[in-house]
């Protein structure tokens, strides 16, 4: 299903800081939006989330699959989310992060699922481990795991390389496009850095408050 | 007996030494006065009573004007506070805080036991002459213990009861009349639930009015002799707490509590040891002028409140003379008008001079005792704890 | 300035608050705990009647009254987050917290009992109604009142652990990120927030366990009287001029701690054990539960209203000598309770120089010791402090009574001043070390850049960007102080009138409009001093 927005613009007290904008993201396409920090692109994603929070209002419409969105909750609009900070959450084992979001239904089950997920990630053996024992990039590819374990419709990616050294990013970007890909479902992301969108994809900036192909 | 030269007894020694020369000369007193002129005495007092605080003020001012004396009121929620404090300073071998204390019953004997006071010089106060020894025996017996001039006596008290008139028509006048009073009006009366001391007074007021051989209450007791002669007091109680407030499984944990409840309308009646004390309330309106005040009619129990001196005071010279002039007739006459505290005097009105006399006045007041009757002794010392500690494991818990 | 700064080393330092704070303490403690080898003492507590009954109570009311109130707290906290009246709620928490025990045991007392507002309101009858609220013999009464009184408290020891450095924004972040994997908001405070925050309140909530399990002044207010709670029994003989009574009485609070003890490591114990089933409850998956809005609305009413009633309540019976049944509020004929309190303004003077003094010291002991010892030193210092605050306040007043008498401090004004500080530097160092240590260190960095001094960096940029902690450990500081009865009884022998001894002893002849009147004039300081940090600790840039 496709993740679409219509006529989206967005208010910080009386000011326009996003000018009407209608934009489609097929099924396991990633679009790419660019923009200078402060330009609105974290707001945007919040919007489509759902978490938008004053003094910023919206109006327009978000669909995901044909159905409006607008009125539903976050935590039932099914959009997995990357932001700059992996956000393990520290209480829990990096296993116990990944059954988080994860769908109710029987334990082994879950386990297995869990068990699964952290051989994709190359961290088989990891479960018990708190997560501030982990590297930057193992938190990473946890973090990527934990949103898709609870099988998303859509993505949003909020400069998710952002924190990551160099030799790391490469390797991260690779690593996320891929499974988001495999999942074959809508995925848009923000950041400042031309070098983080992928190689093919269609890429957006955010300048002025407008949105444009770039 | 053997004697034997412990280390409270040298401090008793020494604390006495100034006095033991002058004690014989005539002028002793006057050698006090002058020794006592700039000394600072504090004097600990139980300070629940705005009344009472200000009388201890305006004594103050007196003996700064007439005796040069600084007297501090150290207020005390409870006696027994400044009795541990001589205790513990005199077995770390410190000077002395406390320098006059309020004091009577158990405090007292604790005190004169531990060898805690210094004494006798009631006696020698030019004051004490004025005292009604043979009229208020207990001036000179203080819980059945001889006070041997350990403390000087500064007023009376007698239990009493008091209520609202509109409320209550005719007062219970004995323990019996207060059973089947109870038995109408069920969960109307109660008592503070000893150790209070009002309290204990109330159960030792049921001792007297329901033991057999009252004899024995001079006497020192003993558990045996004790659970013996207490068994009508204990039957009477068990009989009674049924129909008080709560049914008798709870207690108000003071008078002060008691008589609350009384200006609120929760209960009938209220105790009080300070005769004058509902007049007061209705003076102060904490309690409406239709209030009146009985004293059952067997006599209740009466004692007197003394001023003692401690072993180790720093200023036994002038805690003297505070507690001279704490008997004169002056000092008496103004504690006892109604408006300023209202407490008794322990002074024999009757042989004061004329002038002296008038100081006193008399007459019926709003809250005032409408029935009058004497003053009984209280037990001897030794049955009080066994009261408390049996009423406890009887009620307690 | 800047030399002898630099020239004062960690020891010197330290040297201020082991001297005065620390030493005493450990010494009063000790003190304390040397008294339990009195064998005959034991034998007379093992053999009076209200033990058994007595402890249970205590442990009951202490207990109830925590699991109450951190509820409560919980439910306040999952339906305000994320609300426009979150920060308003952290106003009102503090504004609860300066309120002294006492006068709200006072004010709540006549909230209540049979002849209370709330009694007048119900009953139509010609006189007071049988009711079994104050001093029931289940203790409810207490407990509910302790509840109340603890939740401003909880509240702000929560807002203090969710606020601290970057805490508030990563909580939002993992709240945004728990609602992507399909989290409603009441979810995520049980399985994000909640589980995060409990481990921060694990002292808060053993001080009011024990503080609950403890308390005698409320106990006598409120508590039941036959038996009354354990406390209650070890105050009476600690107060009785038997010398035997008074080492039974020292034997008592020994037991009581000891209990007290074991029932925080049986609790800890129980936890641990069930640690599986709480894994599988913050793991099960996600759940839409929402954020309890209604009851946490109705819940903040309740405790609001009762706070401020009780307090408010005061007023009216502060200017009427009698309340005579059935009016709704009592003639208002007298202001004689306030004469009689204006008329010495001594205390109230000792008292507000004396909490101001110890308050500026604490602070000022607490900084030298912040700035100048490295961070992993003040690990037993914070123990000691929580340990001087969860131990029975009886215990440690009566080492802290030997301990002074014996160095000749007894009945000295600096004798006062040090038992004073021994409490207030506690709560300070507490409150102040999380801040203070959470400083970003980079600012100092960026001002010793630009050539200031390290004592002009200290005083120009570190305390004025630490204004709001400051002035709040300041605040509690003071308001701790200032209620602080037993010090001026037991170690300034009476000598020093305070405001609370005042109180206290005023009270114990039980004329209400003194009692209410000085329950007020009690609440009056910390509360000013609360809205005072409150209003000036308010940074100059939001």
């Amino acid at each position: 299903m496709a993740l679409s927005l219509t006529d989206v613009s967005i208010r910080l007290g009386g000011g326009m800081l996003i000018h009407p904008v209608s934009l489609s993201i097929k099924p396991g396409e990633i679009v790419t939006l660019m923009g200078q920090s402060g330009a609105g692109k974290s707001t945007l994603l919040s919007f489509i989330a759902g978490d938008l929070e004053a003094p910023f209002s919206a109006s327009g419409t978000v669909r995901l699959g044909g159905a409006a969105l607008n009125d539903v909750p976050p935590e039932a609009r099914h959009i997995g989310r990357l932001f700059q900070d992996d956000l393990l959450f520290p209480h829990l084992t990096v296993g116990e992060n990944l059954l988080f979001g994860m769908a109710r239904g029987p334990g082994p089950e879950r386990l297995k699922m869990m068990q699964a997920a952290l051989a994709e990630a190359d961290l088989a053996g990891f479960s018990e481990r708190p997560p501030h024992t982990l590297s930057g990039g193992q938190r990473a590819r946890v973090a990527l795991m934990r949103a898709l374990l609870a099988n998303p419709r859509a993505m949003l990616l909020d400069e998710p390389f952002n924190k990551l050294d160099a030799d790391l990013r490469a390797q991260m970007r690779d690593f996320v496009f891929r499974h988001i890909r495999a999942r074959n479902i809508p995925c848009l992301m923000v950041t400042h850095d031309r070098g983080d969108a992928p190689d093919h994809g269609r890429i957006l900036r955010l300048k002025g408050g407008e949105v444009k192909d770039a | 007996m053997t004697f034997s030269l412990t280390r409270r007894a040298l401090a008793s020694l020494a604390a006495l030494a100034p006095f033991i020369g002058a004690a014989r000369a005539e002028e002793d007193w006057a050698a006090i006065e002058a020794q006592a002129k700039g000394q600072t005495v504090y004097f600990n007092a139980w300070a629940g009573s705005p009344q009472i605080n200000a009388y201890i003020a305006w004594v103050a001012e007196v003996l700064k004007e007439r005796h040069g004396i600084t007297l501090e009121h150290v207020k005390l929620q409870d006696t027994g506070e400044a009795v541990r404090r001589v205790r513990d300073e005199v077995t770390a071998g410190k000077p002395g805080s406390v320098d006059l204390i309020w004091i009577n019953g158990e405090n007292f004997r604790v005190m004169k036991q531990e060898k805690l006071l210094f004494g006798p010089f009631a006696g020698r106060l030019p004051n004490f002459a004025l005292v009604d020894v043979s009229g208020k025996p207990t001036t000179i017996i203080d819980f059945a213990e001889p006070t041997d001039g350990f403390e000087a006596p500064w007023g009376m008290a007698q239990l009493t009861f008091f209520g609202d008139g509109q409320k209550l028509a005719t007062p219970p006048l004995s323990m019996m009349d207060l059973l089947q009073l109870a038995k109408t009006q069920p969960g109307r009366i109660t008592y503070p639930a000893p150790p209070d001391f009002h309290g204990t007074t109330f159960v030792k007021q049921v001792l007297v009015e329901t033991i057999r051989d009252k004899a024995l209450l001079d006497r020192p007791t003993d558990k045996a002799g004790f659970t013996d002669a207490a068994k009508p007091m204990f039957d009477y109680l068990d009989a009674l707490h049924p129909h008080l407030w709560r049914e008798g499984k709870q207690f108000p944990p003071s008078q002060a509590q008691q008589k609350q409840m009384l200006a609120d309308g929760e209960l009938l009646m209220a105790l009080t040891f300070n005769p004058n004390e509902p007049a007061n309330l209705v003076a102060s309106g904490e309690l409406p002028a239709t209030t009146f005040a009985w004293q059952n009619s067997g006599g209740t129990i009466g004692n007197t409140h003394f001023v003692a001196i401690p072993i180790n005071a720093q200023a036994g010279a002038a805690a003297q003379v505070v507690a001279n002039f704490l008997m004169s007739a002056e000092a008496q006459a103004r504690k006892a008008d109604l408006d300023i505290w209202g407490d008794p005097t322990v002074l024999d009105v009757k042989k004061l001079p004329p002038a002296e006399q008038a100081l006193f006045k008399s007459g019926d007041v709003p809250g005032g005792v409408r029935f009058p009757a004497d003053a009984i002794p209280e037990p001897h010392g030794s049955w009080v704890p066994l009261i408390e500690a049996a009423w406890l494991e009887r009620f307690g818990a | 300035m800047a030399r002898t700064l630099r020239r004062l080393t960690p020891l010197a330092g330290a040297l201020p608050l082991v001297l005065l704070w620390a030493l005493p303490l450990l010494l009063s403690l000790a003190i304390t705990a040397a008294s339990a080898s009195d064998t005959q003492a034991w034998r007379a507590l093992l053999a009076h009647p209200q033990l058994f009954p007595a402890l249970f109570l205590s442990m009951f009311t202490g207990l109830a009254a925590t699991l109450t109130a951190l509820l409560l707290t919980l439910i306040i906290l999952a339906g305000f987050q994320g609300t426009a009246l979150w920060h308003r709620l952290q106003a009102c928490a503090a504004a609860g917290l300066a309120v002294p025990h006492l006068a709200f045991a006072i004010g709540f007392g006549f909230l209540i009992m049979p002849s209370g507002l709330l009694a007048r309101l119900a009953s139509g009858d010609a006189s007071p109604p049988a009711w079994i609220t104050v001093q029931d013999p289940w203790g409810l009464s207490l407990t509910a009142a302790l509840a109340v009184k603890e939740i401003p408290f909880l509240l702000t020891a929560a807002f203090a652990a969710l606020f601290r450095g970057d805490a508030a924004r990563l909580m939002d972040q993992h709240a945004r990120a728990a609602a992507s994997l399909g989290h409603g908001k009441g979810s995520i405070f049980l399985r994000i927030i909640m589980p995060q925050l409990l481990a921060q309140l694990r002292w808060p909530l053993v001080i009011v366990f024990v503080y609950g399990a403890t308390v005698v002044d409320m106990a006598l207010v409120l508590g039941p009287t036959q038996p009354p709670t354990f406390a209650v029994v070890a105050w009476h003989a600690l107060n009785d001029v038997e010398p035997a009574a008074n080492r039974m009485g020292l034997a008592a609070t020994l037991l009581l701690t000891a209990i007290l003890a074991m029932a925080i490591l049986t609790v800890h114990g129980l936890l641990h054990a069930s640690r599986d089933m709480q894994r599988r409850f913050l793991t099960a998956g996600p759940s839409a539960l929402p954020a309890p809005r209604i009851g946490a609305g109705i819940i903040a009413v309740i405790i609001s209203a009762l706070l401020l009633l009780s307090i408010f309540l005061l007023l009216p019976l502060s200017a009427a000598p009698r309340w005579p049944w059935p009016g709704i509020l009592p003639p208002l004929t007298g202001g004689t309770a306030w004469a009689t309190l204006a008329a010495s303004p001594a205390p109230l003077l000792l008292s507000l120089g004396l909490s101001l003094a110890v308050s500026a010291v604490s602070i000022l002991i607490a900084v030298l010791w912040l700035e100048t010892q490295p961070e992993a030193r003040d690990r037993w210092l914070l123990w000691l402090a929580l340990l001087s605050l969860a131990v029975p306040q009886l215990a440690v007043a009566g080492g802290q009574y030997r301990l002074f008498l014996d160095v000749g401090l007894g009945g000295k004004l600096a004798g006062l001043f040090l038992a004073h500080l021994s409490l207030a530097l506690a709560y300070v160092m507490i409150v102040l070390s999380g801040p203070y240590r959470g400083f970003d260190g980079r600012y100092m960095k960026a001002a010793r850049a630009l050539h200031a001094s390290p004592a002009s960096a200290l005083i120009r940029v570190k305390l004025p960007l630490l204004k709001a902690p400051l002035l709040t450990a300041s605040a509690i500081g003071f308001a701790v102080s200032i209620v602080q009865y037993v010090p001026a009884q037991l170690i300034a022998a009476g000598r020093f009138a305070t405001l609370p001894m005042e109180a206290v002893t005023l009270s114990s002849g039980g004329s209400r409009p003194l009692t209410a009147a000085y329950a007020l004039a009690l609440t009056l300081p910390p509360l000013a001093a609360f809205l005072l940090a409150g209003i000036v600790g308010r940074p100059r840039w939001r």
